[in-house]
């Protein structure tokens, strides 16, 4: 008697405590360096990410093979060189948003995290824009990466071709997530 | 505290925990649908003097130019660093991401030479798939001059040879890469009836990165039917390739100074040593433009 009815009150809540999670699939994130010498862009449009309004906390999970350069070489490099892929496929981002209203139609918040590249973690502060259509949030935003701070080696000679300060914008439109 | 209140407790705390399974660890479990290929097995088209499985990408031209530089037998030189040197001067194109041609035109020894390779499979990530890369690759010249006099020369039709090559590669870590290449070279004249127009020989070649930008890279190729009117060796070579950028340097020390497949394959007529005559330094820039 005593085990079913723990059994019971365990699953009500569990599905009371269901929080609605939203997802997007295919979420971009580029990124520019910007230098005398030249500049770099690169886009990612297959950025997975998870928002859940009612905790206000957000994930994002960057496949690094997945970023497109204009030149092809560059893309080879970005991967071997300089991010390593083969070693550290993803760079991940877990936070929340700050004083989130998951009923607000526009707002632009805080969110504070920590950002993983190369297996190191950084504490950030994104400020973005999120607005609320029916049943689906967008939000947007960007921060500075800077390439010390994941220990990204650029060799001397190649120094002046690539930014210390990587500027990172992404957009991401969710939709509910049935899992 | 009862053992049943503390039960309790536990109890209704686990959906809070439950819950607290991380988004990023949901995200973990999305599918992901794109194919990895394994990127860079070696850094250019040649590993070395001989091919690797790399194409180049669509719309990228690249602009090369090769060159051997050595010293005669006599001893008594007053020839400023080396005695003498050649050079070839290349363009490879993209046509598409497996298909790539080139063309090139080799100075003072006056070989043209062209090729066309394309990817037939490639090595996939994750140990999913074919565990190696596989590039078929046909490459044809034109002798306008004699170099080691196998051949005849009364029209143009003596003077060409023609290399197809099967490049067989795998990735084996992030550092090391290893090819097989079986290869056929037929050669359209010989002057001596002891030499047979068609070879067969198999290339093994290696890379090991040292960092990020420069691998130590070496090649050897066995002819299986070696030419019987001139003596010959494997053609071998080792040194270093060094990528800056849009350059890739590539330094090595061979036994041959020709630069075309059918020509250093078949035809190397110094065996591998430091020796003056014997001893041949190869520098090769490649750059490379996105179109």
């Amino acid at each position: 008697m005593n085990k079913t009815l723990f059994l019971f009150l365990f699953i009500c809540m569990k599905s009371f405590s269901q929080n609605v999670e939203y997802i997007e699939r295919q979420g971009e994130v580029t990124f520019f360096s910007y230098t005398s010498v030249e500049n770099i862009q690169a886009k990612n449009a297959q950025t997975l990410s998870l928002l859940n309004p009612n905790t206000q906390e957000i994930a994002v999970q960057i496949l690094m093979r997945a970023f497109v350069f204009q030149k092809s070489l560059m893309h080879e490099h970005f991967n071997e060189s300089y991010i390593e892929s083969d070693l550290y496929p993803k760079a991940t981002f877990e936070g929340k948003i700050e004083d989130f209203n998951a009923n607000a139609s526009l707002q632009t918040k805080l969110i504070k995290g920590t950002f993983t590249l190369r297996n190191i973690s950084k504490p950030v502060e994104i400020k973005a824009t999120i607005s609320k259509t029916d049943n689906s949030y967008t939000v947007k935003g960007g921060l500075d990466v800077f390439i010390d701070d994941y220990s990204i080696k650029v060799p001397a000679l190649l120094s002046p071709n690539i930014s210390k300060k990587i500027e990172v914008t992404f957009n991401f439109k969710y939709a509910p997530y049935d899992n | 505290m009862t053992i049943k209140t503390l039960r309790l407790i536990l109890v209704l705390s686990l959906p809070f925990y439950s819950t607290g399974q991380s988004l990023l660890d949901k995200l973990e479990k999305e599918p992901i649908d794109t194919v990895a290929h394994v990127l860079g097995t070696f850094q250019g088209t040649r590993i070395s003097i001989g091919h690797s499985i790399e194409t180049r990408k669509k719309n990228t031209l690249e602009v090369s130019f090769m060159s051997r530089y050595w010293n005669v037998e006599q001893e008594t030189s007053n020839s400023f660093v080396a005695d003498r040197m050649c050079a070839r001067f290349g363009l490879d194109y993209g046509l598409t991401d497996k298909l790539t041609i080139a063309a090139g035109i080799g100075v003072p020894n006056g070989i043209a030479d062209g090729y066309i390779k394309y990817r037939l499979a490639q090595q996939r990530a994750n140990d999913k798939g074919i565990p190696f890369g596989i590039t078929i690759l046909q490459a044809g010249t034109y002798r306008t001059r004699s170099i080691i006099g196998i051949e005849q020369r009364d029209n143009f039709f003596d003077k060409l040879a023609s290399t197809t090559q099967l490049l067989i590669a795998r990735k084996f870590s992030r550092n090391f890469s290893f090819q097989i290449s079986p290869t056929f070279v037929h050669r359209t004249s010989s002057i001596s009836s002891l030499d047979d127009n068609n070879h067969f020989a198999v290339g093994f070649g290696g890379r090991y990165k040292v960092s990020n930008h420069v691998s130590i890279v070496s090649e050897y190729y066995y002819v299986a039917n070696p030419l019987e009117s001139v003596e010959t060796f494997g053609a071998f070579s080792l040194g270093t390739n060094w990528q800056v950028k849009n350059l890739l340097l590539q330094f090595k020390m061979t036994n041959n100074q020709i630069f075309t497949e059918d020509g250093f394959i078949t035809q190397t007529t110094r065996n591998f040593n430091t020796r003056d005559g014997n001893f041949f330094f190869g520098f090769h820039a490649t750059y490379h433009i996105q179109l």
